[in-house]
């Protein structure tokens, strides 16, 4: 079974750089054919390098799709070997942040059928899983305060739904403040995009309360306080509360647009820094 | 944000009711305050998450506050160090204004629901059922349909329709004119009220927790010994047995302390303690949160009286070379003696394994009598007194804690996360139809929604148009105009 997952952790891998490769083409290609209409007058060939270019972009999608399926299989098969969900180590719990953000991803391009988001959401992915290459990746055993297995599945679950969604939060901001009032073709119109925002803290708004609050349920049974000012308990607070500032900025005038998609950008920094907080703020979060 | 309606006879006010508390009243209902307060909190938790905290042991005492900071100087720099300490943010949790800041977001939270109740109450029990023809035509989201029916009949149709929808439908009718109110999912709009006020939930429950909790983080008992519990209560703690596994390759795998409680002397309760099961008894929790070894010492006058024998927890570790010790005193002797054992995990050469060291120090001058190194099993004359350092043992340290205003932050917990999904996933939509006779007798249907643009409820006025539609057209009615999700 680890081998499984060390297989499809692979196959992830590829299918998501490959994916990648292909969405660029997909949402950049048809500038490339309207300067090669330009030049030519506009053919045959043309059409059907645009409709070429659309078959890229379907692929993509498949890609990613299966590269979301491998790293399941991947997740899954590592859960059998070592009869535990992926809390324990950082390679772990970055293959579940990488499958929280392309099980999200995927929903919102579904939904709103928009690749250009995945430019910036597929190589947050890809750059999570090219990092769990790098750390160790060998099954150990749980301490004591591990071992609670349930519990701490759901925790990250629910942390990863989260970090996914506010990844994808994060692509929607940055396309946003890209997409001035010139408005730029390749990508989708500004309200759109501040709507993806939106539905994406919608998303992880409430499952990072979750989180929070499940990580305090563990604190109150393994240590009895449920609440101690520990480093990763009060990033994920800042996280939260920075959405929290999003979602009352929306709602004031003159905070609107520009600023909110800003928030956005902090949150996710927030995000990040949460996540990689284990390594410079050590407490009671620290894996060692 | 609410629109009040006509208000009769508005009661005198004073001045200071108007101009003060008015105004006060309105700084807090604001929108653009709430914001700034959580901001700031997240500034200040930033602040308090990336800078060293001082743990609270080191914050009561001046002198180990002092030698704190120095240490963290090194970290920080000098005059950093002293800005970071002048505005308290080496303790940003437990300081006057982090908690005033979130004394102010309460008040925000509290105002604000208040002023918002009325409005909310008022879409939710409702509402105007009869809209104004410029309602229907400046609506965001609306559809205008033309059937050969009277409008007692249409109204009947497009109620079905609505029904069909799973619409909440109440209606008004006039001669020759039926208006329409529906909406499904109108209790959400409490969802915003039991999000916020679950945070004031939350805090009353750290209030509830700080005033009538008590806990002791750092109980220590050793093997065979019993302890009293303190804090005010009657409750005592035996330790029978402390086991600690490792993994074969290493790591910890299992600490269990069992342990008996008494009452008064008399045993209530008697369990295992482990790291995510604690044992609890009236109230009052045990947890597993650290252990350690005792060195199990006898000391005896030259003519035999007892004047120590037990176990020594040695529960610190030294500053230099990281050893495990711990002390206890000789009341009579004016002494206190502190033992030292050996480093854990190589040959250290000042304690061997098998031995301890001691160093006994008299306790009102604090200068050093004797150190020495004790063999277990063998009595030593230490400083005119007999020493026997008899065995290793163990100790277990619990954390205690009883706080009643846990149960507070579930419920609040549960509130919170009820009230959001209540806000974003089961959204109060609303609709108004209008079925009005034209001269020529046909009857016009119009349809309109309010609500923020975005597509999701573009997708849900179209789900209803559509709905309303087929029953409509089952009735030969010709679809004049449908414009869902178009700006007019
Ligand atoms: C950390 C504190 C707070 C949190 C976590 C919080 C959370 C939320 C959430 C999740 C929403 C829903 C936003 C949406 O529907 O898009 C919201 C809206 C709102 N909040 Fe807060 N809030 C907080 C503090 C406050 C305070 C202090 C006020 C008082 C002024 C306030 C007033 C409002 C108002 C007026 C809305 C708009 C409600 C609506 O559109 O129905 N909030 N808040």
């Amino acid at each position: 079974m680890f081998e499984v997952s060390q297989y499809t952790f692979l196959a992830a891998m590829v299918a998501l750089a490959a994916g990648l490769v292909l969405y660029l083409v997909s949402v950049f290609g048809p500038r490339g054919v309207r300067a090669l209409s330009f030049n030519t007058g506009g053919t045959q060939e043309t059409d059907s390098f645009a409709s070429a270019l659309k078959t890229a972009g379907r692929y993509g999608t498949i890609l990613s799709v299966n590269a979301f399926g491998f790293l399941t299989a991947s997740i899954i098969a590592r859960w059998i070997a070592a009869g535990h969900g992926p809390f324990s180590n950082m390679y772990e719990f970055s293959l579940a942040f990488a499958w929280g953000a392309m099980g999200i991803y995927l929903y919102f391009e579904r939904q709103y059928d928009l690749r250009s988001l995945g430019l910036l959401v597929l190589p947050i992915a890809l750059g999570m899983l090219i990092y769990a290459s790098t750390v160790p990746d060998d099954i150990q055993p749980l301490v004591p305060a591990l071992q609670q297995s349930l519990l701490l599945s759901v925790h990250v679950a629910v942390a990863v739904g989260a970090y996914g969604a506010f990844a994808v939060g994060f692509g929607a901001a940055v396309l946003f403040l890209i997409q001035r009032k010139k408005s730029m073709s390749w990508l989708p119109e500004r309200t759109t995009l501040d709507e993806v925002g939106y539905r994406s803290v919608m998303i992880g708004f409430p499952l990072m309360a979750l989180t929070i609050i499940l990580g305090a349920i563990w604190a109150d049974i393994a240590w009895g306080r449920y609440w101690s000012w520990d480093p990763k308990e009060t990033a994920s607070l800042v996280t939260w509360l920075m959405y929290g500032g999003y979602l009352h900025a929306r709602v004031i005038r003159g905070w609107r647009g520009d600023r909110s998609a800003y928030l956005l950008l902090l949150g996710f920094a927030a995000t990040a820094f949460t996540y990689y907080g284990n390594y410079f703020l050590g407490g009671l979060h620290s894996y060692g | 944000m609410e629109t009040v309606g006509s208000q009769a006879r508005v009661p005198q006010r004073t001045y200071w009711e108007t101009r003060v508390l008015g105004r006060m009243w309105h700084f807090f209902t604001s929108v653009r305050l709430a914001l700034v307060l959580i901001l700031a909190i997240t500034a200040a938790v930033l602040a308090g998450t990336l800078l060293d905290q001082a743990p609270p042991s080191v914050r009561s005492e001046p002198a180990m506050y002092a030698q704190w900071l120095s240490r963290v100087e090194g970290t920080y720099g000098v005059f950093p160090t002293k800005v970071f300490d002048f505005f308290d943010l080496f303790n940003v949790f437990h300081t006057l204004w982090f908690r005033l800041l979130l004394g102010l977001l309460t008040v925000n939270i509290i105002v604000c629901s208040l002023n918002r109740w009325k409005g909310i109450w008022r879409t939710v029990f409702p509402p105007r059922i009869r809209m104004t023809d410029a309602f229907f035509q400046h609506a965001r989201f609306n559809a205008r349909y033309v059937m050969d029916e009277p409008a007692e009949a249409a109204a009947v149709t497009v109620k079905k329709g609505l029904k069909h929808a799973r619409y909440r439908v109440s209606t008004e009718a006039e001669a020759g004119s039926v208006a329409l109110y529906a909406d499904r999912n109108r209790f959400s709009r409490f969802g915003t009220f039991i999000s916020h006020l679950s945070l004031v939930l939350i805090l009353a429950g750290t209030v509830v927790g700080g005033i009538w909790g008590l806990s002791d983080p750092e109980f220590i008992v050793p093997e065979g010994i019993t302890r009293d519990v303190g804090l005010g209560t009657d409750l005592s703690v035996q330790l029978e047995h402390f086991t600690d596994e490792y993994y074969v390759e290493g790591p910890p795998k299992d600490f269990r302390s069992d342990i008996v409680i008494l009452k008064n002397g008399e045993e209530v309760k008697r369990g295992t303690v482990r790291v995510n099961s604690p044992l609890s008894y009236g109230g009052m929790k045990f947890h597993q949160s650290f252990f350690g070894q005792t060195a199990v010492m006898i000391v005896k006058t030259k003519d035999g009286t007892s004047l120590y024998d037990g176990p020594v927890p040695l529960a610190w570790q030294t500053r230099e070379g990281n050893r495990p010790v711990g002390s206890f005193t000789l009341g009579s002797e004016n002494l206190e003696v502190w033992v030292m054992g050996p480093r854990s995990g190589e040959n250290d050469p000042l304690v061997p394994a098998g031995e301890m060291r001691i160093e006994v120090y008299e306790t009102s001058s604090g200068a050093l009598r004797t150190a020495t190194n004790l063999t277990q099993g063998t009595e030593q004359d230490v400083s005119g007194l007999n020493f026997t350092f008899v065995r290793e043992g163990r100790f277990t340290g619990l954390s205690v804690v009883k706080d009643p205003g846990v149960n507070i932050i579930w419920v609040a917990s549960a509130l919170m996360i009820i009230g959001l999904l209540m806000l974003f996933y089961v959204p109060h939509r609303r609709l108004w139809a209008s079925c009005k006779e034209l001269p020529d007798g046909k009857t016009e249907v119009r349809l309109a929604m309010t609500g923020q643009r975005d597509s999701q409820i573009t997708a849900e006025f179209e789900r209803v148009r559509q709905r309303v539609g087929k029953e409509l057209r089952g009735r030969h009615a010709e679809d004049d105009r449908g414009q869902g999700g178009n700006d007019v």
